[in-house]
């Protein structure tokens, strides 16, 4: 056992402690850390789109105004949670006081902060709380400015002369002056011709449309936001020439029917769906997809190592001091390990995380956390994460065996790579129907056994198919292992690689 | 079996219908250095493989150290293959140490005898060097130190000289001699004639899998006609009628003078041949009396694949 350990412990260590696996390590979440940094920035130098709006109806230009400040004062509050989360220590914020404590981002919550005083009351509602060195809090930039446009356009008569006027300028020919004096490029420029309307309100005939110019296709927010504030004006006005009071009209679409989820299978204080539940539906479905990109990767490692190892002629030698048995199990064992390592790494480091954080249960990670330490799930995965490990990782040591080089390897990795990402397309039917048809298939699969009792963990799946698949799989684990140990013993000393047609006969021989 | 440090009974490998090794038997003494020579394909690989239980016999016993099988002794026992490696990315100290580790060492032990070795053959500054950056002659050395690290008892080397400079392989026979005088059991397969002959007590012969010789140097050259070069203006057929005369081949063509290598049998003497030729009144300007050398008892035996096997006498009149 010494010696399977010692050989386990190299091949861990070539990995784990080599310059390329500690990289990674260190880089991942400096990458991610950069990232969301990276995004941050880039949204906070988006630069602001200059608009115009030439509107013959004098109606609508307000309405877009409105919604701009709209969508700012929601995105405010967003940042407002945002700032809370990274700066103050979760338990002192779940005491805040209502409005400017974290909580959904909705128009009636911007109502309450405006009343209760905005954010420089909030601001002072947090300053107790906030930790050392955190810095003020600052509302994110103005996306859009509507600003009124070349002089000429004020005088136009026709929506084609507008669009005349304002083509140098949306053409980047020409800059227009933004409200503070400084010339700007166009963004974009709506067109409201007169007599754009409701369709109720025109009689039935079709009012003529309102036009959006710009030549960047791709950001659509602007596109987007001049649409919706089109639309609810409508709206408003539909509801107005139906006896209602134009505001009452935002009252209402304000409404969110209250409704909950419950599950059958709990008693009825507890049956209401919280985010945990939730999270722990995902979590097998993460789990399953964590474990086929392990094992693929993995797989590599025995494989490349493998090869290495019969290509450099180490493997005589190895064998001189170990039975080849005793090899393979130390091989299994170590590179099983680094498989294990990276997401363990990431898990504690993310406990450790949110423990130096102070980030409670009631968000995202403690949710994550809890789904994991609290259900048998990582018991489950583990389980099989060492079944589908088994019974891959012998296929890739068998091929590294009876190859000398990755060019040798590639005719048999072709069909292995099918084999192992196949089910991939099914996961989505399974997730969806954890107990339909092609789930249960999947599971009476034994190489597919343990990707489809993952994804059915959370489902409650009948017990006696899930004992007997694994059974089915664990009886088909060790007739493949000592089928493929045979071909690992017999091929590893061959000097030159078997043809394909000769694996057979090495699989049947006892020894070599 | 006897407490002999190795010691094969009538063993045969055959993979599918091709027999590697056929009924192979021969026995090495505690202290000995014993040369296994043989044609490439004749079985030597195979044969050492089976000593270290890598493979398994098809028929026949085998003792090693007083084991049915190596592996339970594998920590008294060295082993260098004929084709040997080292992991790239180690460096030499850690490849020396990782090996002696297998073989049952502490690791601190380990460690200390890998610097301890390198330093004493030259490579100390290397201790820390990855063995890709490691010359083809130093990862040869290391691969060897790797061997002799936890002090085996027995030594079995595959082709140790192949694919060394001449300076490594003086180096080479200079260890192999320091560890026989260390007390140690040492079994080592060559091409190299010359290596055998300096270094071995005894040897075994192998072609096609089959024993041709077991012996020392002298009982070989025991199992040959012994050989005299003359020089003189007589012809052949001169020296083809004289008695004790086996066979006379021209070595060279001089013109007045003709080189000859005439092989006498057994029991017959160069003197005598020296007084037949005065008594035919034929002239020598050269008489040398010469031993076969392992060379030619090699080509003799194993050289020419076509040669039907020894068929008991000399194999076993060597025995």
């Amino acid at each position: 056992m010494k010696q399977v350990l010692l050989i386990a412990w190299r091949e861990y260590k070539q990995y784990v402690l080599s310059r390329g696996f500690l990289i990674f390590l260190v880089m991942f979440p400096l990458g991610l850390a950069g990232l969301t940094a990276a995004m941050g920035f880039a949204e906070r130098s988006k630069p602001s789109r200059v608009f115009v709006v030439y509107d013959e109806t004098g109606q609508y230009a307000d309405e877009i105004d409105r919604e701009i400040t709209r969508r700012h004062a929601l995105a405010t509050l967003n940042a407002w949670n945002v700032y809370l989360a990274a700066y103050a220590p979760a338990a002192a914020v779940e005491a805040l006081p209502a409005p400017f404590a974290p909580d959904g981002v909705s128009d009636a919550r911007v109502k309450e902060i405006e009343e209760a005083g905005g954010y420089a009351a909030a601001e002072a509602a947090v300053a107790d709380i906030l930790r050392a060195g955190a810095p003020a809090f600052t509302a994110p930039r103005e996306q859009f400015e509507r600003v009124a446009g070349p002089v000429a356009l004020a005088v136009a008569t026709s929506v084609e002369e507008a669009e005349t006027i304002l083509r140098p300028y949306l053409l980047d020919e020409r800059n227009i002056i933004r409200a503070d004096g400084e010339p700007a490029p166009l963004f974009a420029a709506v067109l409201i011709p007169e007599g754009f309307g409701a369709p109720a309100l025109n009689g039935g005939e079709a009012p003529p449309s309102a036009q959006y110019w710009s030549r960047n296709l791709t950001d659509t927010a602007l596109e987007d936001l001049v649409g919706n504030a089109l639309d609810a004006a409508l709206k408003r006005e539909a509801a107005e020439a139906l006896g209602l009071p134009r505001a009452a009209l935002d009252d209402v679409a304000a409404i969110a029917a209250p409704f909950e989820a419950y599950r059958p299978d709990r008693e009825a204080e507890e049956a209401q769906l919280d985010m945990q539940d939730r999270i722990e539906t995902l979590m097998p479905a993460a789990l399953t997809y964590m474990l086929l990109v392990i094992i693929f990767g993995v797989g590599n490692l025995l494989l490349t190592n493998t090869i290495e190892e019969r290509s450099n002629k180490i493997v005589e030698i190895l064998l001189s001091s170990v039975t080849a048995d005793q090899l393979m199990m130390g091989k299994l064992i170590g590179i099983a390990a680094v498989g294990l390592t990276m997401p363990a790494i990431f898990l504690f480091g993310g406990l450790a995380g949110s423990a130096a954080l102070g980030v409670g249960g009631a968000n995202v990670m403690g949710s994550v956390f809890a789904s994991l330490f609290t259900s048998p799930l990582l018991l489950i995965y583990l389980f099989y994460f060492f079944c589908a490990y088994a019974i891959f990782a012998m296929i890739f040591l068998a091929i590294g065996a009876v190859s000398n080089s990755l060019q040798d390897a590639q005719s048999y990795m072709g069909p292995v790579m099918l084999l192992v990402f196949a089910p991939l397309p099914f996961m989505i039917m399974v997730f969806e129907n954890p107990n339909g048809f092609i789930a249960s298939l999947l599971t009476w699969i034994p190489i597919y056994t343990p990707y489809a009792v993952m994804m059915r963990a959370a489902a409650d799946p009948p017990l006696w198919e899930i004992v007997g698949a694994t059974a089915f799989m664990l009886a088909f684990a060790i007739v493949l292992v000592r089928f493929l140990g045979r071909i690992f013993r017999n091929a590893i000393l061959q000097s030159s690689p078997p043809k394909a047609r000769e694996v057979w006969r090495l699989a049947r021989q006892d020894a070599a | 079996m006897t407490d002999l440090p190795v010691q094969l009974e009538n063993v045969t490998k055959r993979y599918g219908a091709f027999t590697a090794v056929d009924d192979l038997s021969f026995a090495v003494g505690q202290g000995e250095i014993y040369g296994f020579l043989g044609p490439n394909g004749a079985g030597k690989t195979t044969t050492l493989r089976m000593l270290l239980d890598i493979v398994q016999p098809t028929e026949g016993r085998i003792s090693v150290l007083g084991s049915n099988s190596a592996i339970s002794v594998r920590r008294r026992i060295g082993y260098l293959p004929e084709e040997r490696g080292l992991y790239r990315k180690m460096k030499a100290a850690d490849s020396i140490a990782y090996f002696a580790r297998l073989r049952g060492l502490s690791g601190a032990t380990a460690k200390k005898r890998a610097y301890a070795l390198l330093e004493q053959f030259g490579l100390g500054d290397f201790a820390r060097s990855k063995c890709e950056a490691l010359s083809k002659g130093m990862a040869q050395k290391v691969q060897l130190l790797a061997t002799i690290a936890h002090e085996p008892e027995l030594l079995i080397l595959d082709e140790p000289f192949s694919g060394l400079d001449p300076i490594n392989q003086q180096t080479l026979e200079e260890l192999i001699a320091e560890q026989r005088a260390g007390g140690r059991t040492i079994i080592f397969s060559t091409h190299v004639m010359q290596h055998a002959e300096r270094l071995c007590d005894r040897f075994l012969i192998i072609a096609k899998g089959q024993k041709r010789f077991e012996g020392t140097l002298s009982e070989a050259r025991a199992g040959f006609g012994r050989h005299i070069h003359v020089r003189s203006p007589a012809p052949a057929a001169a020296f083809e009628a004289f008695s004790g005369v086996l066979s006379v081949r021209l070595e060279r063509s001089g013109g007045e003078e003709n080189d000859y290598d005439i092989e006498l049998a057994e029991n017959a003497d160069p003197q005598g041949f020296l007084h037949q030729a005065v008594a035919a009144g034929i002239v020598l300007t050269r008489f040398e009396q010469a031993g076969a050398t392992l060379h030619d008892i090699f080509v003799a035996l194993a050289g020419d694949e076509a040669l039907a096997p020894l068929s008991g006498v000399r194999a076993e009149a060597a025995e």
